[in-house]
């Protein structure tokens, strides 16, 4: 006997489900970002919480900043911004499609977060950047879901989400990656995950996964999850004792978890 | 120029595949993936190894040896899974990961080919 298959999850948005079952072309508009189809697939992506294209390329270096400018003012009017920007040579056919979906499913994690405002969706509606390459809907949904469950596999603490980050000093012998460094060279303790992201010119769900990472690793500070009625007791100063302990991570850890459930 | 479809098309093209992914290793999503089977979910082993690879960047870190990963290989009893780092200039890290049936496929050429593919998707 097989087991028995548990039952499918519900659809990340209902709405997106039945758009790619009718082919529709056009925009679905939503709280926190916009999804755009063509014949019922996903072909971009944007939200206010994610870096755009625009930045992924021009951040880091790839691409002059004028260079993008001169592609929008040249093709956005076809809708071919993309396509330009590989026939001029500004970019290669695969950097193209690796930064653009990157993007895509950065944005989309975004504009498909829970959300409790209208959806709407305008038929018919096309973005500038043009066609890179297509992604099914649920490939996009499943996606979505994997982000969510990895972020809480990570770091069950979604208040470092939006909060400022604000880095702790690390542990003796702990250390991180390049990535991370970076990333906590420019949390200057106002910058939240989002405006690191545009910053660095990193994608938001990248920087949101470090974040979330570092809390767990006790780099970063988890601020208390919004109590319902009571006030969080001030968090007791704890003395700085000259501990060698290669578990001092897991310890921090742990008071994190245990303040955060305060 | 090669695209990430052309190029998962050349893995799947060397002897012996079984079923190849292009990966993003910081959010362990697969950008694209070809062949797999019931067995092998390359989205799962997109998701799944990125872990190794994660925790190899740390370890290289950590050794400082100032060098970088070209190849990781694992072999399994019947397998072989093939993971070959691309050098991009932006910090999210991408790799090709090929899975190999053992019997059919000969490493030493494979590897050479995976190389060749990923020189060409990173240009």
């Amino acid at each position: 006997m097989s087991p028995v298959a548990a039952p499918p999850a519900p659809p990340v948005s209902p709405m997106l489900v039945r758009l790619a079952a009718e082919k529709a072309t056009g925009a679905l508009l939503r709280d926190h970002g916009t999804l755009y189809l063509v014949d019922g697939r996903v072909v971009h992506a944007e939200s206010p919480a994610a870096p755009g294209v625009d930045v992924l390329l021009t951040t880091g270096g790839r691409l002059p900043r004028e260079g993008w400018d001169e592609a929008v003012d040249r093709a956005g009017a076809h809708r071919a911004v993309g396509r330009f920007l590989v026939d001029s040579g500004r970019l290669h056919d695969g950097e193209l499609e690796i930064c653009h979906l990157g993007a895509v499913f950065d944005a989309a994690f975004f504009a498909l977060s829970p959300t409790s405002g209208p959806t709407r969706f305008r038929y018919g509606v096309g973005h500038w950047f043009g066609t890179v390459r297509p992604v099914s809907a649920e490939a996009v949904e499943r996606e979505t879901v994997r982000r969510r469950e990895l972020l809480d596999a990570v770091w069950p603490y979604a208040s470092v989400d939006n909060a400022p980050v604000v880095p702790r000093p690390a542990a003796p012998g702990q250390t991180v990656g390049a990535r991370q460094r970076a990333l906590l060279a420019a949390a200057d303790g106002e910058r939240t995950p989002a405006e690191l992201a545009r910053l660095l010119g990193r994608p938001a769900f990248h920087t949101l996964l470090d974040v979330r990472r570092l809390a767990a690793a006790g780099l970063v500070e988890t601020p208390p999850e919004p109590a319902p009625d009571s006030v969080p007791p001030p968090p007791l100063p704890l003395p700085a004792l000259p501990v060698a302990d290669p578990d001092i991570a897991l310890l921090r850890r742990l008071r994190d978890a245990l303040e955060a459930h305060l | 120029m090669a695209n990430t479809e052309t190029s998962l098309k050349d893995a799947a093209a060397i002897d012996g595949a079984v079923g190849a992914a292009l990966v993003d290793y910081t959010s362990g999503m697969a950008l694209g993936t070809i062949g797999g089977s019931k067995e092998l979910d390359l989205n799962v082993a997109a998701a799944g190894n990125t872990d190794v690879v994660r925790a190899k960047v740390r370890a290289m870190e950590m050794l400082g040896l100032g060098d970088e990963i070209e190849d990781i290989l694992i072999t399994l009893g019947r397998q072989y899974h093939l993971i070959r780092l691309l050098k991009s200039q932006g910090t999210n890290g991408l790799f090709l990961y090929l899975a190999l049936d053992k019997d059919r496929a000969n490493l030493a050429m494979a590897r050479h080919q995976l190389k060749k593919i990923a020189t060409e998707l990173q240009v």
